[in-house]
């Protein structure tokens, strides 16, 4: 079963700049210095599933934002499609809510005023939550999230984790059947990031919700997402597995070599078909190579060749090099 | 009630300032007899009409002061999440009962009317009264969105609004025949604020309206509150689609 399709959403918005300065800001009463159009999202299409947990990834400003905002009825797309759950988003946005559940990292769904429970007791007056549904979503919550000990804070005293995962039990109380979240790890600790994934992957597993998720990172989408789908500049680049992605595009590791002292700079030489010598620092050297044809010892001999290797340390590549290099068009784009 | 002592100093502040208004009342009467024919208690009967209304409606949309910083942080996004009206959602997304202290005031000042002027109590007339405190309330409550709603596009409140809100209840507090006519038509026709206390007074003092219109006019009140409040609402849900967030 489709629960969200999207065909074709644009969303446009007017720009206008202003001339900086005193003198700019009051010219710009009287006229904009220049009006344009952004184009946040430039008519994208995909369907997702039931019970898909989908990572949406992009560089800042990719339009991740705009377009989960479209999908939740925030925001009234410039033209195209969308059904989320068998409803048009924008028209329907009162009786949608009650079937999405929605987490934005950055702000809370809370009251700042109140204690948890009470925001959460709020919540479950306002979706008319069953005693019985609310007592066990807040039960299952208080269990794999840790929430008593923070239960009667204010919000306003909670800790950024501690919020996060009371923003998470209140975006679930009325057993939604999608979810979204932005950026639901953001700033967050090891501990408390590993919490909240445990914590969706269970629900995914029990109650086949289904997640679109954006994140900067690639630890979330690597544990969360079995598909995900890459957007920059409005467009949808990618959309598969991440496996794949890495494979065909992101197969680049960067061994860093640090020498005694100032390799020599023949070790430029290096750099051939799956092998490139990326920037030299005084002793530090930063070498790119193909995982699939070169290991990292092998890198590290020839790298000896130049010069007294007194450390090294390997990077995998990571989600936001490999979209760099997609949008810059070293890689083929498209699925 | 998180904060206690702020809300109740809010509460005495506004009793304040609501008090030095009242004094200003007595002060022009102290000078003369009446004021368009009227006397010191009749015109406290429109004070104090007015300021139920005027303080009721206010505490009614309190939500409507935090719609513009609402939108200029992207907060306004909660709002539209919620499955409740905007509007409702809006409105309750803070509550604060700053004018309580105006509220107290305002039956202060009708109690005292009471005792200053002769009204043959009917209960046509206790419902006139009731009525046209409710149609108050549900104008000054129209009036307070109309100041959010422009915010969808300007980002920032615009305070001229208040001319109407602050200035139609301060209007609504003198017999309307004591103005000229531009501040009479728009204060009758466009934003109804005459409905809320001179027309009804008219009817709860017996006194024939010395504009002309004829008794059953008063009950064109709620009617062209309605639609006031249906234009409102209109306009609120324009605001609602232009609704642009911020970036996160």
């Amino acid at each position: 079963m489709t629960m969200i399709s999207v065909r074709d959403l644009r969303k446009t918005f007017p720009i206008k700049k202003h001339a900086g300065g005193f003198v700019g800001s009051l010219a710009s009463l009287f006229r904009s210095e220049y009006e344009g159009e952004f184009e946040a999202v430039k008519g994208i299409s995909f369907n997702i599933e039931r019970g898909e947990m989908v990572g949406y990834i992009g560089p800042n400003g990719a339009g991740k934002s705009t377009t989960i905002k479209m999908l939740t009825g925030i925001l009234v797309p410039t033209s195209g499609e969308a059904t989320v759950a068998g409803m048009v988003p924008w028209e329907t946005r009162k009786q949608l809510a009650l079937k999405i559940g929605v987490v934005f990292g950055q702000r809370t769904q809370l009251w700042w005023d109140l204690a948890l429970i009470e925001s959460l007791e709020l919540l479950k007056y306002m979706y008319r939550v069953p005693d019985d549904r609310f007592q066990h979503n807040l039960n299952t919550a208080t269990e794999l999230l840790g929430l008593e000990e923070f239960l009667r804070t204010p919000v306003r005293q909670l800790s950024l984790g501690q919020r996060m995962r009371g923003d998470l039990t209140a975006a679930l109380l009325h057993d939604p059947e999608i979810l979204y979240l932005d950026e639901p790890t953001i700033g967050l600790d090891i501990v408390a990031k590993a919490a909240i994934r445990d914590f969706l992957s269970e629900l995914n597993r029990a109650r086949q919700t289904t997640v679109l998720l954006t994140t900067h990172d690639l630890d979330d989408i690597e544990q969360l997402c079995p598909r995900i789908m890459v957007i920059d500049h409005g467009d949808v680049m990618y959309d598969g597995g991440l496996s794949d992605l890495k494979q065909r595009w992101g197969g680049r590791r960067q061994l860093i070599v640090d020498f005694a002292s100032e390799p020599d700079v023949a070790i430029s030489e290096l750099t051939n078909g799956n092998l490139e010598v990326i920037s030299i620092d005084g002793p530090r050297a930063t070498i790119a190579f193909d995982r699939d044809s070169l290991s990292a010892p092998e890198v590290l001999s020839r790298a000896g060749a130049y010069g007294d290797i007194r450390d090294m340390s390997l990077q995998e590549p990571d989600i936001e090099d490999v979209i760099k290099r997609m949008y810059a068009g070293k890689i083929p784009a498209g699925v | 009630m998180a904060y206690r002592s702020s809300f109740l100093l809010q509460i005495f502040a506004n009793f304040l300032i609501n008090t030095a208004e009242v004094l200003a009342l007595f002060a022009m009467f102290y000078q003369f007899d009446s004021m368009g024919g009227w006397t010191l208690g009749e015109v406290a009967l429109l004070h104090g009409m007015s300021m139920i209304a005027f303080s009721l409606g206010d505490m009614l949309t309190i939500g409507m002061d935090y719609v513009a910083p609402q939108i200029r942080s992207g907060e306004f996004d909660r709002v539209l999440t919620r499955p409740l009206s905007s509007w409702m959602n809006a409105v309750t997304s803070e509550i604060n009962l700053r004018h309580l202290g105006q509220l107290i005031q305002g039956f202060l000042v009708l109690t005292f009317a009471f005792t200053q002027v002769n009204i043959d109590w009917s209960v046509t007339k206790v419902l006139m009264l009731i009525g046209a405190i409710l149609t108050g309330v549900a104008l000054f409550m129209a009036l307070f969105t109309v100041e959010a709603i422009f915010s969808f596009w300007t980002v920032n409140g615009v305070e001229a609004i208040n001319a109407f809100t602050y200035g139609g209840s301060d209007l609504a507090q003198f017999p309307m025949h004591v103005f000229g006519r531009t501040l009479r038509v728009l204060f009758i026709w466009i934003i109804p604020v005459a409905f809320v206390t001179y027309y009804p007074a008219l009817y709860l003092l017996d006194k024939p309206d010395p504009l002309g219109m004829p008794g059953w006019f008063v009950l064109l009140g709620p009617v062209i509150t309605a639609v006031f409040c249906g234009v409102v609402a209109w306009g609120w849900n324009q605001g609602i689609r232009h609704y642009r967030s911020t970036g996160s």
